[in-house]
């Protein structure tokens, strides 16, 4: 009867269901303790370069049995990164013990009471030696959450074929462009417009550059005003004049690069990683491939770069925190540092690595790195640091829509009804 | 009647009782068995698995509650969909949402016809047509946006050479433009499909009949098979209109919603996820809903009788 | 029937060649970025100068991608079987039989496939969590059933109420068993929806990313497309566009050969003879 064979095969769908779900229950009893030695699982991002891997595997050693490091990977993109980690701690999830965190996520984690404190020891190991500014990126209410692993700043990058001397100022630099353009010759200059994290980041650099900020230093009010009509009317005129790179309204950090490779580029700000892509691709243009210092906007004051990277903190609800503060110290040694800067293409936060010759080869550019890495601007420190990015770069992006003194007053009310967490976010 | 036949089998088992007024016979009860025995499992399924995070998203709606600061959550009533609702970049998102829906369901309708007719009626190479026609709907969204991107970045992209190292991601209209071209290539096949299977139901018969009688292949199309089409293309319709609607992988892979080309769903991701606020966020979630429901409804109601469980099921 | 003449012929090959350029220039597209090396995809070129294998070697090579392969195919084929099962069930009584609640089915299952998706995530991760199902094959089979049963139910429910009947009380009074009568008369006719909704609840879960980037935390059940947004480049910055190229590649070859094996059966149509208007 088909009611019969109906109710035999609702049974079997439901048996085969129990046994879908009990094998998926014993399969996600991994961490269970017990006999051996402790996991850590270390939450970062992929690393191709397999400078984290060989971190792991040497830190592990080094713990002469106590723990050991698994690396577990979080998606590639910084917010994908950030989502998976949010979810899961919001989850009070055990199995997450230290963490790879941008620098603009310390101030929201700490404030939701997912990072332990460094004290102590611990505190004074990572403090050792290590760039001010990257402490500082750690650093919320006076306690320092995380320790600084890795680092990363924009330097100018320019054609030495095009310009014998590379430019100061941005006015010079654009004016420089127009000259070249003027000539026939490539002219672009590259800079990352899309509307994401990096239009904040170029925005940040700029109003730094111009003396201001976004927020006061107690991060309960707006600051900006004249430093960031300065800068906004800056970003403006690039935009509008024929430096502009066409597709700028949404090139971020690869396509710049792929730009310049490509030959339609005289000037480019962007991150190291440039140099050794260009060493492969195109080996031509690589012998007039040049770096100088950020563009300065106030002339004679140099420009404070914002300051890019990753910190490792512990989380709260780790079950072995002692444990996890000792692999973290490990994990961002100088030994590996070193290594992450050679094989893995990130700069270190150790000072006196600036020094070491060992980086010299790979990192010809060093010096000036470490003198825009000492003068580096963070970008604004409070835990609603993403509304607060969101509302800038949907005013900075598209750069040509930019009306320097509305868009001024546009950012401050925004952010002001962003720290209230009032209203929607674009 | 059909329905008779399997009620007879089931009365034949047992003894026959005489129907009293107000009682249901006992074919019309055993029916009833049947038909909730039949659809237990698929609605223990979807009530199991959706009827707490829905109700727990309607009732985030109400609340103001920031992820991070789990303790300070409030109820605070209607006031989030109040902000939602005052605030012009929901209506900007449901503007630009509405273009992108309008514009690629129509293309996607008219497309997704010739392309079922070709499947259906090419007489040769109808393998490979068919299996064309359905890889774009197999290729992974992100990919095949990605290779939208770089097809139209200028320098890298063959779509740019081809329109004279024009940037179209870099202003609104043009961005418009080019999500919908990424939507209708990727989705046309799902339309394609439907409406093949629509049109595998209208009977040769009646085609060869009209035929005879003189009708031209536009009449046959418009007066039998179209008519007859109508669950099919309801069903097409209303599936690809609610997810047009939700658009999202497109649109953040190409412009992230730059340049004002941002949909209500990447407004409700962005409050969701990258503000944290559940509440904003679910009330922006709720307000899609709404919306989709609204479109829903009409389609519904404008289709009429072809609708799925209307009572037509007796034959 | 005469052999069709040769404008006719022009015609329809005409057709089917626009037909098939328009689908897969863009699907040549991509594989030619995935054979592209990443200094090749500054060239404005359709096709690269300068071929390689890297990209394939890459992935194939890596584990993190073998694996999520893997678990689309299983957790898609495992999915789709159990949602048309259920829905082909449930369509049944839609479409044929009197029940009171047919309605709130409907309804119901339409509320489903509206409601959006971002909102259901944070919900449905607490709830797999405290549930041991997180990251597990059934913590993705569970949800896809339930998200591709609306579409299978409307679909499946629309052609079995064009199924004329009378051919199962035909086949009854010619002596046939309601079994036999079912397979062998009703089943073909209703082969068409299934093959139909079959491919698309599995194409359903193989595009799905939402909840296979939330739902998941290892490759223990990532699935292909989740696995995609941990591809990452020679740096932080570059965009792998030529391992997700190839990625895209070899995951839609399972689809080709899915879609070759079952389009057959999509259309079989009303047997001549059977129905007259």
């Amino acid at each position: 009867m088909r009611a019969e064979s109906d109710r035999v095969r609702h049974r079997v769908a439901v048996l085969v269901g129990a046994a879908l779900a009990a094998s998926g229950l014993a399969a996600c009893g991994t961490n269970s303790g017990g006999a051996g030695p402790v996991t850590l699982n270390y939450y970062i991002y992929p690393d191709t370069s397999g400078a984290t891997d060989q971190a792991v595997a040497s830190c592990t050693k080094q713990s002469h049995g106590k723990y050991t490091i698994s690396y577990q990977q979080l998606p590639t993109a910084s917010d994908g990164q950030r989502l998976q980690l949010v979810r899961r701690l919001a989850a009070h999830d055990n199995t997450i013990d230290i963490m790879g965190l941008d620098v603009t996520w310390e101030a929201e984690f700490a404030q939701a009471g997912w990072l332990l404190p460094w004290t102590g020891s611990n505190k004074r190991q990572a403090e050792h030696d290590t760039l001010k500014p990257m402490l500082e990126t750690a650093t919320w209410k006076g306690k320092l959450y995380a320790v600084p692993d890795n680092t990363n700043t924009q330097l100018l990058w320019y054609r030495s074929d095009l310009v014998k001397t590379p430019p100061k100022t941005w006015t010079e630099m654009i004016d420089d462009s127009i000259k070249l353009a003027k000539q026939g010759k490539p002219h672009l200059i590259e800079i990352q417009g899309a509307q994401y994290e990096g239009a904040t980041v170029w925005f940040n650099t700029m109003l730094a550059s111009a003396g201001g900020s976004v927020l006061t230093p107690d991060a309960a009010h707006v600051s900006l005003g004249k430093p960031a009509i300065k800068a906004l009317t800056i970003m403006k005129r690039l935009a509008t004049s024929v430096a502009a790179d066409p597709s700028l309204d949404v090139q971020q950090e690869n396509d710049n690069r792929l730009a310049m490779e490509g030959g339609t580029a005289a000037f480019q700000l962007n991150y190291p990683f440039v140099y050794p892509s260009m060493k492969a691709d195109n080996p031509k243009m690589f012998k007039s491939f040049k770096w100088a210092p950020y563009p300065e906007v106030i002339p004679g004051q140099p420009a404070h770069v914002t300051i890019g990277g990753i910190d490792l903190g512990v989380s709260s609800y780790s079950r072995y925190p002692k444990l996890a503060f000792q692999a973290a110290l490990c994990l961002r040694n100088r030994a590996n540092q070193l290594r992450g800067a050679l094989v893995g293409g990130v700069p270190p936060t150790i000072i006196s690595l600036y020094s070491d010759p060992k980086l010299f080869g790979g990192y010809p550019f060093h010096a000036d790195i470490l003198k825009e890495l000492e003068n580096a601007s963070v970008r604004p420190k409070t835990p609603l640091y993403q509304v607060v990015s969101i509302n800038i770069s949907h005013l900075v992006s598209p750069p040509a829509g930019i009306n320097a003194k509305s868009t001024e007053k546009q950012m401050v009310s925004q952010i002001n009804n962003a720290l209230q967490s009032k209203g929607l976010i674009p | 009647m059909s329905v008779q036949s399997q009620a007879a089998t089931v009365r034949a088992a047992e003894q026959a009782r005489p129907t009293r007024r107000g009682r249901l016979s006992e074919g019309a009860r055993a029916e009833r068995r049947l038909g909730w025995l039949l659809c237990a499992p698929a609605v223990i399924v979807m009530i199991a698995v959706t009827a707490y995070p829905i109700a727990y998203a309607v009732y985030l709606s109400l609340e103001r509650y920031n992820l991070e600061i789990p303790s300070a959550v409030k109820f605070v009533g209607l006031s989030n969909y109040g902000a939602v609702l005052g605030s012009w970049y929901w209506w900007h998102a449901l503007i630009v949402t509405l273009i992108i829906t309008v514009a690629s369901v129509a293309i996607e309708l008219v497309l997704g016809m010739l392309l079922a007719l070709l499947m259906h009626r090419t007489i040769f190479g109808r393998n490979t047509v068919r299996t064309s026609a359905l890889i774009p709907y197999g290729i992974v969204t992100v990919a095949a946006a990605y290779s939208w991107f770089f097809a139209w970045t200028p320098g890298t992209g063959y779509l740019s050479a081809l329109t004279g190292s024009s940037a179209p991601l870099s202003h609104t209209g043009q961005a418009i433009a080019v999500i919908i071209l990424a939507e209708v290539w990727k989705t046309t096949p799902f339309m394609a499909l439907l409406l093949l299977a629509g049109l595998s139901l209208v009977p040769e018969d009646l085609q060869r009949a009209a035929k005879v009688d003189g009708a031209t292949a536009w009449q046959r199309f418009v007066r039998i098979t179209l008519p007859l089409m109508k669950p099919a293309i309801l069903v097409a319709l209303l599936f690809r209109t609610l997810d047009a609607f939700r658009i999202f992988d497109n649109i953040y892979i190409l412009t992230k919603g730059g340049n004002s080309t941002g949909s209500v769903s990447i407004l409700g991701y962005d409050n969701l996820f990258g503000a944290l606020n559940l509440g904003i966020g679910s009330a922006i979630s709720i307000l899609i809903f709404i919306c989709v429901a609204i479109i829903a409804v009409l389609f519904i109601k404008g289709f009429g009788t072809a609708a799925p469980g209307t009572d037509t099921g007796r034959r | 029937m005469a052999r069709p003449d040769t404008g006719k012929k022009v015609g329809w090959g005409a057709a089917n060649t626009i037909a098939v350029a328009l689908t897969l220039i863009p699907v040549l597209w991509i594989v030619s970025l995935s054979f592209k090396t990443p200094a090749g995809i500054l060239d404005a070129t359709f096709w690269p100068k300068q071929w390689t294998w890297s990209n394939y070697s890459s992935i194939l090579q890596s584990s993190q991608f073998i694996r999520p392969l893997l678990n689309s195919i299983g957790i898609g084929v495992i999915a789709t079987v159990i949602a048309v099962l259920l829905a082909s069930m449930a369509a049944y009584a839609v479409a044929r039989l009197a029940f009171p609640g047919k309605q709130v089915l409907i309804g119901m299952a339409l509320l489903i496939a509206m409601f959006p998706a971002i909102s259901l995530v944070t919900p449905m991760f607490n709830i797999e969590r405290a549930l041991g199902l997180f990251d597990t094959w059934p913590g993705l089979i569970i949800p896809y059933v339930a998200f591709g049963l609306p579409l299978g139910i409307y679909i499946l429910s629309a052609f079995f109420r064009e199924i004329p009947w009378e051919l199962e009380k035909a086949a009854k009074m010619d002596g046939a068993t309601p079994f036999q009568a079912f397979t062998k008369v009703i089943a073909p006719l209703a082969a068409p929806g299934m093959v139909t909704t079959a491919i698309l609840v599995f194409l359903f879960c193989w595009n799905e990313f939402l909840f296979a980037i939330s739902l998941t935390s290892t490759i223990s059940a990532r699935t292909a497309p989740a696995a995609l947004a941990f591809f990452s480049g020679s740096s932080q910055f570059t965009s792998p566009t030529g391992p997700i190229s190839a990625a895209a590649v070899v995951i839609t070859i399972p689809i080709i050969i899915f879609v070759l094996f079952f389009q057959r059966r999509i259309v079989a149509g009303l047997t001549s003879g059977a129905v007259k208007g």
